[in-house]
């Protein structure tokens, strides 16, 4: 404690004014893109002065620029809070008192691996609205002071308690405090890279691409579509015609871009993924080109979902997602997923957090038939009618009759599915929903980490005397929908009662 | 004792009863009422502009909009007959929702914090609102509206007092 001098107010390492810089650098760089983009090709001069110098000049101004963010960015300890001031325009202040520590996480995006610091953020579970992060520190200096936050946090929590003072000697020497086991319980090779990455979810990469390049292109489409115009213009109406042509390929390339999408972004997440299991908690380090860390203790998990998918189901992966007490950004799916893990593992990892999860029976609820009804009249009769209702008045066509009805065909199949897998199960502790045909997820909650709920009854649900369930836990909620209004309110008033009645830590 | 697993009955778990909840006080609903009609006189105001000025003929936006009142007139105060609100010694409940019903009960020992809020029209009906906030999303929180305002401070420090002693 004493080496690491928090009394007093202290900078971040030297190389900071890099990291700093390259982050302005990044943030500039989109800013000016545009007006970069416009002038390519044509001599660009303001004030005498062509692109290049005005880059030199704008980069030397940024040195300066980051360099007082670095003097003003400095962090110390004030009784029992974790103080940080930044910003040279507007002046910031974070109170981070330890209490509100959820969790401290590493993190080394690609400049900061070259420049070899490490950056860490503080998890608060969203009671401080400011984004918590210390962007440069050496990596002995962040690990002790990661270190130094999680014990000044466990001491308030155990205060008056024997046996901390040993307790955090002997975790010092392992990095996160959770007293980890030695092997990890999911390393993904190379070869389970590759695997996770082909069975990804390509449609939602795909999307995310596509949404990425639009939102980036749409800036530029006017500059993008200039030369092309005269040509437009011309075979609009062949182009039209032709679309029944280029549809198929464009649903190939669309295909092949996805799936080379996810394999890539799963690489450069998952890359050397490790997932170890520990007395108190667990913990993930994973990444290429920026590599992070997370350290979960148990007592903030609030609950698991696992999730599968057809082509993962061959090769019998799951994907496990421990949610989390935290804030937004934690939260994020993406982070927290832990990708391509067995059966016999995961099941090992239930077993540790929750040993007496089958302690007793589990009795489960039927979901009413209403769920196929409206997700039919949603997904399928009323886009149905909207298609044969244009057609009517505005396109006249034949075809559209036969496919709004293989259309109707598929949704009434697959929403029937649906219906099927929906299934709500619970003992006296835990409650496990299991829904999804194609995309099948499980997910298992301890009643005592429930924290507020909420009944709900439609007028539609009235007549057949049915209601909803919202069940809120600090991790987000989750819905038990369309079940008998008397087991509803059963759920309700003996889930209120477990909350209430326990005394377990639960964030 | 590492473990203790005793026998629940699930006879004995106390039920939430709709017929305990507290209605709100009626000023809650003339508020509510007289809000919505001074949104009309807003609208009102605007649609007669256009009329004069741009010549909008004035049965576009005087006959929805007397229907809309209509409906409001005779919709608040069915759904007024649904809201109330409940305090048990370890929860605290409200519900709302004519057409769609919903009941939320947050525990004390899952409250974050809470505060306490009136509005412009709020002061003029003496009419108050304790916010309940918990971990997580902000869809979860609790609002529980149509107190006075002595109620509602009294409800929000009973409510502190209860939360943080569970801390």
């Amino acid at each position: 404690m004493n080496k690491l001098k928090l009394h007093h107010p202290q900078h971040q390492s030297v190389l900071g004014i890099g990291v700093i810089f390259f982050s302005n650098l990044r943030k500039a760089f989109n800013f000016f893109l545009a007006v970069v983009f416009v002038n390519l090709g044509t001599s660009f001069r303001i004030l005498g002065l062509g692109l290049e110098d005005w880059a030199l000049i704008l980069s030397f101004i940024f040195l300066i620029f980051s360099y007082l963010q670095y003097r003003k960015f400095t962090f110390y300890i004030n009784g029992d809070n974790f103080v940080i001031e930044k910003g040279l325009l507007s002046q910031e202040k974070i109170n981070v008192p330890f209490a509100r520590i959820q969790t401290v996480n590493s993190t080394q995006n690609i400049i900061q691996r070259l420049l070899g610091v490490v950056g860490i953020k503080i998890d608060t579970a969203g009671s401080i609205k400011n984004e918590i992060e210390i962007p440069a520190l050496t990596k002995l200096h962040a690990q002790q002071l990661s270190e130094y936050l999680m014990e000044r946090k466990y001491e308030l929590h155990e205060e008056g308690q024997e046996g901390v003072q040993e307790q955090s000697e002997e975790a010092s020497s392992n990095r996160s405090n959770l007293r980890l086991d030695a092997k990890p319980i999911l390393e993904l090779k190379l070869k389970e890279l590759l695997l996770v990455g082909l069975t990804q979810n390509h449609f939602r990469s795909g999307f995310f691409l596509f949404a990425v390049i639009n939102g980036y292109l749409w800036q530029f489409e006017e500059y993008l579509l200039k030369p092309f115009e005269s040509y437009l213009e011309e075979t609009a109406e062949s182009f039209l015609a032709q679309w029944i042509l280029l549809l198929p390929f464009a649903i190939l390339a669309f295909l092949i871009i996805s799936v080379l999408a996810s394999m890539i972004g799963t690489a450069l997440t998952h890359f050397r993924f490790k997932f170890f299991l520990g007395q108190d908690g667990m913990s993930m380090s994973s990444g290429l080109l920026a590599k992070n860390t997370y350290n979960i203790p148990f007592e903030k998990i609030q609950y698991f979902k696992w999730e599968s998918n057809p082509l993962r189901a061959l090769i019998g992966f799951y994907t496990l997602r421990v949610k989390q007490a935290g804030s937004e950004v934690l939260n994020d799916r993406k982070l927290i997923g832990i990708p391509g893990i067995k059966k016999r593992s995961l099941v090992e990892v239930l077993n540790r957090q929750y040993p007496l999860r089958k302690a007793q029976a589990y009795r489960s609820f039927a979901v009413n038939k209403l769920l196929f009804f409206q997700l039919s009249l949603w997904i399928g009769v009323l886009p149905v009618l909207i298609a044969v209702l244009v057609n009517i008045f505005l396109l006249k066509s034949i075809l559209i009759y036969p496919l709004a009805l293989l259309y109707l065909l598929v949704v009434l199949f697959f929403t029937f599915r649906y219906f099927q897998s929906y299934r709500i199960k619970a003992n006296l502790d835990f409650i496990m929903i299991k829904r999804g045909w194609v995309f099948p997820s499980t997910l298992l909650i301890p009643n005592f980490k429930l924290q507020n709920i909420r009944i709900k009854q439609s007028v539609f649900q009235k007549r057949r005397s049915l209601a909803s369930l919202q069940l809120y836990t600090a991790a987000g909620g989750e819905a038990l929908i369309h079940l008998p209004l008397i087991e509803a309110q059963e759920l309700y008033n003996y889930f209120l009662y477990c909350i209430e009645s326990s005394n377990k830590k639960w964030m | 004792m590492i473990f203790e697993n005793l026998k629940v009955d699930l006879d004995e778990i106390p039920l939430i009863n709709s017929a305990d909840f507290e209605p709100l006080r009626e000023d809650y609903l003339y508020m509510r009422i007289s809000s919505r009609l001074l949104l009309g006189l807003f609208l009102a105001g605007v649609g007669a502009i256009f009329s004069l000025f741009a010549k909008l003929y004035f049965g576009y936006w005087l006959f929805p909009l007397l229907a809309l009142i209509l409906m409001t007139i005779l919709y608040e105060p069915q759904a007024f007959k649904v809201k109330g609100y409940l305090l048990r010694s370890h929860d605290i409940s409200y519900k709302s929702g004519l057409i769609f019903f919903r009941q939320t009960t947050v525990p004390f020992n899952r409250i974050q914090h809470c505060e306490y809020s009136q509005g412009i029209m709020g002061r003029l009906f003496d009419i108050a609102s304790v916010k309940i906030f918990t971990a997580g999303g902000s869809t979860s929180d609790l609002n529980i509206k149509g107190l006075t305002k002595e109620n509602a401070m009294k409800l929000r420090d009973h409510i502190s007092k209860l939360s943080s002693a569970h801390e």
